[in-house]
């Protein structure tokens, strides 16, 4: 409707993403009309030409470059209106002006956005898509807005300053479709809601007029149980202890782990959870907090990945491509480089030695190959993550730090990745383990740890790991926005 | 696994060249296939054997070293400079010398690490101004008069028919094969090249490694520029100008053979030689100078569309 805030909610794959990029043009749909300002329109959209329908989306990324001025951004690919062979820096400087100021933000159209505060980029790229909506309507009305989950690194305050921009836009009759994960922004914001679960529409909200819990359990649903993997906690005495643990979005955290111990770690995009194994492992500096790990104290503002390593820590990232294997070489140099890194064969690299070293680890960790000499990328995500797993638990190690173990990899090899996990703690590694599925935290996590910006929201243990509690806790009411 | 296809692929470069030498044998069996012709090729391309070698190093870990060939005139004039001029005895001047390409060495990789600047540019800019210095130095002049003894162990010292100078850039080839592929330090350096972020994470320290790498670099065009005053007798203040590109030809281009798909040492040798007896042949036949440009700017480009289609097949056959 002209002039309304709609929210779109729904959790990881429930189809926000797929409906968004048939609006934007990318993906082509099996079957249904669109329909705006009542005229149909003809689907698929041709990629690059929804403005012309009067759609215009602000992704999460925000689509800015930072490198580049406020007023560079502004008419960035605004072919229609910018002639490609002259362009009035002063007229279009004046322009963006008039455009700050009908919407009361403070932006300067020389300034740098890489200088700007990330609140007043996200402004800057929400009224750059009003502009291209209005600016190139065919017809006169003024055009949706699609903002795609703009605020989840922002701070509260920051969240209020965009909501009321929002608004704003919403008196000189522009629509917004606000998709979100955060059930409490989207209550505080939006005149309607709309909820998606597996690709359909579950249930539709007035608002104002609706109850949290009730918004709450459409994008829940009722989960199936997986069934636990992974026994009692163990008892044991605290093998690491994190303290006043601080990163990019973290505020300080307090944590324990006990030896064979598997700590989930989760929470909605955006919450932070993400960073501690980064941050633990010498991976990203801390911005404040220390480590003790078999009363031994770390650092972790200078802490090196070298020095974890060496202190019994290994950290196996979620980008397996990129930080966990290098794929042009061989399985045995990806395998055997922490031992190379510690000394062994300084000076005379034993190749056969090292080779049936990585057969051996290749068996154990049930990695499918031809040969240890093979490039990585010749093997299957699912081997190469074994293969990861493999090249850090064979070091033996206190804590092991994982991030999204098993993205993209099917049942079988994440069934094999969840035995070795088992068998590490069964050796008495303690595990800490993002993940942002709450399947798998439910299958292998003694206790899970659910966080919401920055903080620690919610503490599971035990029998109360299920992905359903798990889902509550995320989507539930927090102190925070009471 | 140890295929034909792939035995061919690691000795193709070897049967290429012994074509090229039938081939120009053939046609010039007086001059161009003879003892004191091949023997001359192995010692006078001693240098560019050895800048080559020094390009590798810090390819391996991911940077380019364009001032190695500004390393060895610098040096070369240095050397010159020290001996003919001021008659410093060569057991000063070599010392002295090796410790200037070290330096070059420390001063690119720092400024490349701490600035995060690309090495191409860093470099670039650190060997222009080391040509200037060493124009200054020379005042634009070829300095001869160098003490024979250098002249002695470099060039007219022969080992088998062959200058001496052949078996010290066979004698680093050595080294640099070795330390590529049985230390510990060679790992280092290969996953610093091709796999930076895992190698940080793995405890790599990828910023000394790299300054490593830059010095090794500097040290070795170091030691070119030495055994390039011995060859001549002279310093040229240009000399090292014409030597960047054929050292990048060789490097890439031996990446394609013996360990394909990495920059590796015997590879490199044998591109060298097959570079140097392509151009000899033709100048045997009586072509002008021109075709050094043409055969080394040519082989560059081949080389890098040769190991790109190696990569891409196997890509397709993942």
């Amino acid at each position: 409707m002209p002039g309304e805030i709609l929210g779109l909610l729904g959790k990881n794959g429930s189809g926000k993403s797929t409906l968004i990029k048939i609006l934007s043009g990318f993906h082509k749909p099996d079957e249904g009309t669109l329909e705006i300002d009542g005229r149909p329109v003809a689907l698929p959209i041709p990629l690059g030409r929804s403005e012309t329908f009067g759609l215009s989306f602000v992704h999460q990324n925000l689509g800015l470059l930072p490198e580049a001025t406020v007023l560079e951004n502004l008419i960035a690919g605004d072919h229609e209106r910018v002639s490609p062979w002259f362009i009035n820096w002063n007229a279009e400087a004046a322009r963006a002006r008039g455009l700050f100021e009908e919407q009361q933000l403070d932006l300067d159209p020389w300034a740098v956005v890489a200088d700007l505060s990330p609140v007043k980029r996200a402004q800057l790229a929400i009224v750059r898509a009003a502009d291209r909506v209005r600016a190139h309507r065919e017809h006169s009305s003024p055009g949706i807005l699609i903002l795609d989950e703009p605020t989840p690194f922002l701070p509260i305050e920051d969240v209020r300053e965009l909501f009321a921009m929002m608004r704003r836009l919403t008196q000189s009759g522009v629509s917004i479709v606000f998709v979100s994960h955060d059930i409490d922004e989207v209550m505080e914001i939006t005149d309607r809601a709309t909820v998606l679960r597996d690709g359909a529409v579950v249930a539709s909200f007035e608002t104002a007029a609706s109850e949290r819990s009730r918004i709450a359990e459409a994008i829940v649903g009722h989960s199936v149980t997986q069934g636990r993997v992974v026994g009692d906690s163990p008892a044991g005495d605290v093998v690491a202890r994190v303290e006043g643990l601080a990163g990019a979005i973290l505020k300080p955290l307090d944590l324990e782990v006990r030896p064979g111990e598997i700590l989930g770690l989760t929470g909605l995009i955006g919450s932070g959870y993400d960073e501690v194994p980064y941050l633990l492992s010498g991976a990203q500096a801390a911005s404040a907090g220390r480590l003790t790990l078999a009363s031994r104290t770390y650092d972790l503002t200078t802490l090196k990945p070298a020095q974890a390593i060496d202190a019994g820590i290994v950290f196996i990232p979620a980008d397996r491509q990129k930080a966990g294997l290098s794929l042009d070489l061989s399985l045995t140099e990806n395998a055997m480089l922490p031992l190379a890194v510690r000394g062994e064969g300084r000076f005379r690299l034993d190749h056969r030695q090292r080779e049936e070293t990585t057969a051996g680890l290749m068996r154990r960790f049930v990695v499918k190959a031809q040969s240890p000499r093979q490039a990585a990328a010749e093997l299957s995500g699912g081997n190469q993550q074994k293969l990861l797993l493999g090249k850090w638990l064979q070091l033996g190690p206190k804590l092991a730090l994982l991030d999204e173990p098993t993205q993209g990899i099917d049942i079988g090899a994440r069934r094999e990745i969840y035995d070795r996990l088992m068998e590490a703690c069964a050796r008495g590694a303690a595990v800490i383990c993002a993940s942002s599925e709450f399947e798998q935290l439910e299958m292998i996590a003694h206790r899970v740890l659910v966080f919401e910006r920055g903080r620690l929201k919610a503490e599971l243990v035990g029998g109360d790991v299920t992905k359903s509690s798990i889902e509550r806790a995320c989507y539930g009411e927090t102190k925070l926005h009471a | 696994m140890p295929n034909l296809a792939y035995q061919f692929e690691r000795f193709g470069l070897i049967l290429v060249w012994l074509a090229v030498i039938a081939l120009f044998g053939a046609m010039r069996p007086d001059t161009f296939l003879t003892w004191s012709n091949f023997s001359s090729i192995f010692g006078s391309e001693a240098v560019l054997v050895i800048v080559t070698l020094a390009l590798l190093i810090p390819l391996t870990a991911g940077d380019f070293d364009l001032s190695v060939a500004q390393t060895l005139t610098f040096v070369s004039m240095l050397t010159a400079i020290l001996s003919a001029r001021m008659g410093v005895p060569l057991g000063y001047i070599i010392p002295i010398v090796l410790l200037c390409g070290a330096l070059v060495g420390v001063v690119n990789g720092l400024i490349t690490i701490y600035f995060r600047v690309h090495s191409l540019i860093v470099t670039l800019g650190v060997g222009t101004f080391l040509h200037g210095i060493t124009l200054w130095m020379s005042d634009s002049q070829t300095i001869s008069g160098v003490s024979r003894a250098l002249m002695q162990y470099v060039i007219i010292q022969r080992l088998f028919g062959i200058p001496i100078s052949f078996y010290y850039a066979i004698i680093i080839a050595a080294i640099v094969w070795y330390v590529l592929s049985y230390t510990a330090f060679g790992q280092q350096l290969l996953f610093t090249g091709r796999g930076r972020e895992v190698g940080r994470l793995t405890g790599v320290a990828v910023g000394r490694v790299r300054v490593a790498a830059f010095v090794a670099s500097g040290v070795m065009g170091a030691i070119a520029g030495i055994l390039y005053t011995g060859t001549t007798g002279s310093a040229n203040p240009n000399s090292g100008t014409a030597l960047l590109l054929p050292a990048f030809a060789a490097a890439f281009l031996g990446a394609t053979c013996i360990k394909p798909g990495r920059f590796n040492a015997w590879g490199s040798v044998i591109a060298v030689y097959f570079l140097v007896t392509g151009i000899n042949g033709l100048s045997v036949l009586g072509f002008r100078t021109y075709v050094h440009d043409l055969f080394y700017g040519g082989a560059l480009v081949v080389a890098v569309m040769v190991s790109q289609l190696v990569s891409g097949r196997k890509e397709r056959a993942l």
